[in-house]
């Protein structure tokens, strides 16, 4: 019972649902990364790396030009390099896209602490360059509204970006040409090129795409949510991309409920961790109710396939 | 061809810059004479840590200097790749070192295996200990911190410094505890001394622990920091490895204390506002007790076969005694911390260990807090 009343009023408070918009902004942003390179056909495996690297090249970049917003440049260039390099290996070397997702993973996690210790001598965090940070946004109006207030206004930028690109990201799918491109391509290629879209061409800019999102994860993460780089600091967020990105099979809107879902059970299992209920399963909360969620959602659709199906043999 | 080439050429440079972040590159040789005693620290992962292995680095630079005449020194990174670790061992025991010393609990078993077939060679190993039942290991001499000591201090001056009228104290007896692994001994017990530390000082406080679940995720570590601060804590005491950073400027952020663990943590923020906020640390001089044991082993005093916790009495644990710490903390705390390490060195303080302890006691502990 008390564990309950715990739940409770760790839900009645506004600075809960603040701290799940900040918990979900990082994998929100890699999960619509994720969605263009899926939509596109190529899982890109390497989303932890590629967000690794542009969380320490952001830190790196703002430090030296003493500007955040060139930081913020340099942190998206970053993703958008990581993930051309991935698109250069799988599309133009025909390499197998998990295997070298995973060499580039790997290639992030000691790469950015040999860069690091070359430029600081340091190899734990960056704590001694002075590294800038984006800065939050207050929203006029909203502001004074109570607790509404609270939760939405005084958010980092790229936690407002975030939810901006979820509606652009919807849209470029729905209606534009480029996001038609992408799902033929991603749904068939041969199709794709009989009428002449260069399958390639549309690869190469879906996978960029995903750099340049994951970058401003990475950037979130580094010059947002905290103002220094540590290694590893990414700890799997990159993973659970992949994970909220197939909920969403697709859908932005969806993925962007399935990140808060993940901010959510995050931010929860920090606000639960002095009540009664075991630490380790408040810890495991998040990535298991990811679990379910996916479990459910697969059994639903291909519940709804088999309806369709046995509806359209009731026609014939 | 020429687009063979290039590939080529990026996986191997993807490759080498994969090898290189584990390379083990600061080895420093300097010549043997025969009467010498040659000391080979191998340290797991690297230097530039700001913790466990610069530290130790202290204690071999200070071997250098000072007993130059009768030790030569060797120091060599084992990177991060744990296959590597016996291989390094192995090497090392070849050579012709006659002492070697590693860390840390991942060389544990490592040692147990190597150290029996090198007989003539003697090992240290510090920060665990080995199970000298196995046999063959009488050339191994293994010490451990009683980090529980210099956590109990924490608590001490954590608990003061809520109750004070210090800038960013609040009026609530709230503290807090922030550490890497709930599954980690090391990790417990700093837990248990700081909560006992602080009862110590007063009965009725309230000790909130979190726990990050990784030594690496620094934006979870800030959070937790973010909600205990938020829920009243205005002093809390960070056991997470590199997470530790996270929770540090949670405290700059919300303008609230931080005691940092394992070295003073205060000296990598040196010159920036957030080292204000880094009232102390609770350190381990793993540097101290190395010199201290090769001193013991040059007067043909250290006890090979044997494992020794070392804590405040040894020097080995105690609280960064910095600037900040002089400056930020007015000197009745200060006294009474002082005050407390005497009662601990006397024996009328008592302090628990996690090591051994079951989950139930543990929980017992944390939950006598809340």
């Amino acid at each position: 019972m008390e564990i309950l009343q715990d739940i409770l009023k760790t839900l009645s408070l506004p600075e809960f649902y603040f701290a799940m918009f900040r918990s979900a902004t990082p994998v929100l942003l890699t999960t619509l990364g994720a969605m263009i390179a899926s939509r596109s056909g190529t899982n890109n495996i390497a989303l932890e790396g590629t967000m690794l690297i542009s969380a320490f090249v952001g830190v790196v970049v703002s430090a030296f030009s003493h500007s955040a917003w060139i930081g913020f440049l340099g942190a998206i260039l970053a993703g958008f390099i990581v993930s051309n390099i991935l698109a250069y290996f799988v599309l133009k070397l025909n390499s197998n896209a998990v295997i070298s997702g995973i060499a580039l993973n790997t290639l992030a996690s000691g790469g950015t602490i040999f860069v690091l210790y070359l430029i600081t001598g340091e190899k734990g965090a960056s704590t001694s360059l002075p590294s800038l940070k984006l800065p939050s946004i207050t929203i006029p109006v909203v502001k004074d509204i109570p607790v509404i207030g609270t939760i939405l206004s005084g958010h980092h930028i790229l936690t407002y970006a975030a939810m901006i690109l979820v509606v652009v990201i919807w849209y470029m799918f729905r209606y534009t040409k480029l996001g038609m491109h992408i799902r033929a391509v991603g749904e068939s290629k041969d199709a794709a090129e009989s009428v002449g879209i260069s399958v390639k061409r549309v690869k190469y800019i879906a996978l960029s795409l995903s750099g340049i999102l994951t970058g401003m994860a990475g950037a979130f993460l580094s010059m947002g949510y905290l103002g220094v780089f540590s290694s590893g600091m990414t700890a799997g967020r990159g993973y659970i991309a992949l994970a909220t990105q197939a909920i969403a099979a697709g859908n932005a809107v969806i993925g962007m409920f399935a990140s808060l879902l993940f901010g959510f059970c995050a931010s929860l299992s920090n606000y639960l961790q002095s009540s009664g209920i075991p630490l380790q399963f408040i810890q495991m909360m998040p990535y298991l109710i990811i679990v379910i969620a996916y479990t459910i959602y697969c059994g639903m659709t291909e519940r709804n396939k088999k309806m369709r199906q046995l509806k359209a043999g009731d026609t014939k | 061809m020429r687009k063979r080439v290039l590939a080529i050429a990026m996986c191997a440079m993807m490759s080498m810059a994969a090898l290189t972040g584990c390379a083990s590159t600061g080895e420093t040789k300097s010549g043997s004479a025969d009467d010498k005693v040659k000391v080979s620290l191998l340290v797991t992962g690297s230097f530039g840590d700001k913790a466990f292995n610069d530290s130790a680095q202290e204690g071999m630079e200070k071997l250098k200097n000072e007993l130059s005449d009768k030790v030569d020194v060797e120091m060599i990174e084992m990177g991060n790749d744990k296959t590597k670790f016996e291989g390094s061992l192995l090497d090392a025991s070849e050579s012709d070192s006659d002492i070697i010393i590693v860390g840390t609990w991942d060389m544990k078993e490592i040692l147990e295996n190597v150290a029996p077939d090198f007989p003539d060679k003697k090992y240290i190993i510090f920060d665990t200990d080995v199970d000298y039942n196995l046999g063959g290991l009488d050339n191994v001499y293994s010490m451990s911190y009683k980090q529980n000591e210099a956590a109990f201090l924490a608590g001490a001056l954590a608990a003061s410094v809520t109750t004070s009228d210090m800038e960013y104290a609040n009026e609530e007896a709230t503290i807090g505890f922030v550490g890497a692994k709930d599954t980690a001994a090391v990790i417990n017990d700093s837990a248990v001394g700081f909560i006992e530390g602080a009862q110590f000082v007063n009965p009725d406080i309230k000790v909130m622990v979190s726990y990050v679940g990784s030594y690496v995720d620094s934006a979870t570590a800030k959070e937790l920091a973010l909600t205990q601060y938020s829920s009243g804590a205005d002093c809390v005491f960070v056991a997470a490895g590199p997470a530790s950073s996270g929770v540090i400027e949670a405290a700059a952020e919300q303008q609230k204390y931080v005691i940092g663990v394992d070295s003073d943590q205060a000296l990598a923020y040196e010159g920036e506002d957030k080292a204000n906020y880094i009232i102390s640390s609770a350190i381990k001089g793993v540097g101290i007790t190395i010199f201290n044991s090769i001193e013991r082993e040059l007067d043909g005093e250290l006890p090979y076969g044997t494992y020794e916790q070392l804590g405040l009495a040894d020097g080995a644990v105690g609280l960064a005694n910095n600037d900040i710490y002089e400056s930020v903390v007015p000197e009745t705390i200060r006294e009474s911390v002082k005050e407390v390490e005497q009662k601990l060195l006397d024996g009328d303080a008592k302090v628990d260990t996690a090591y051994g302890m079951d989950e139930a006691t543990l929980k017992q502990i944390i939950n006598s807090a809340q």
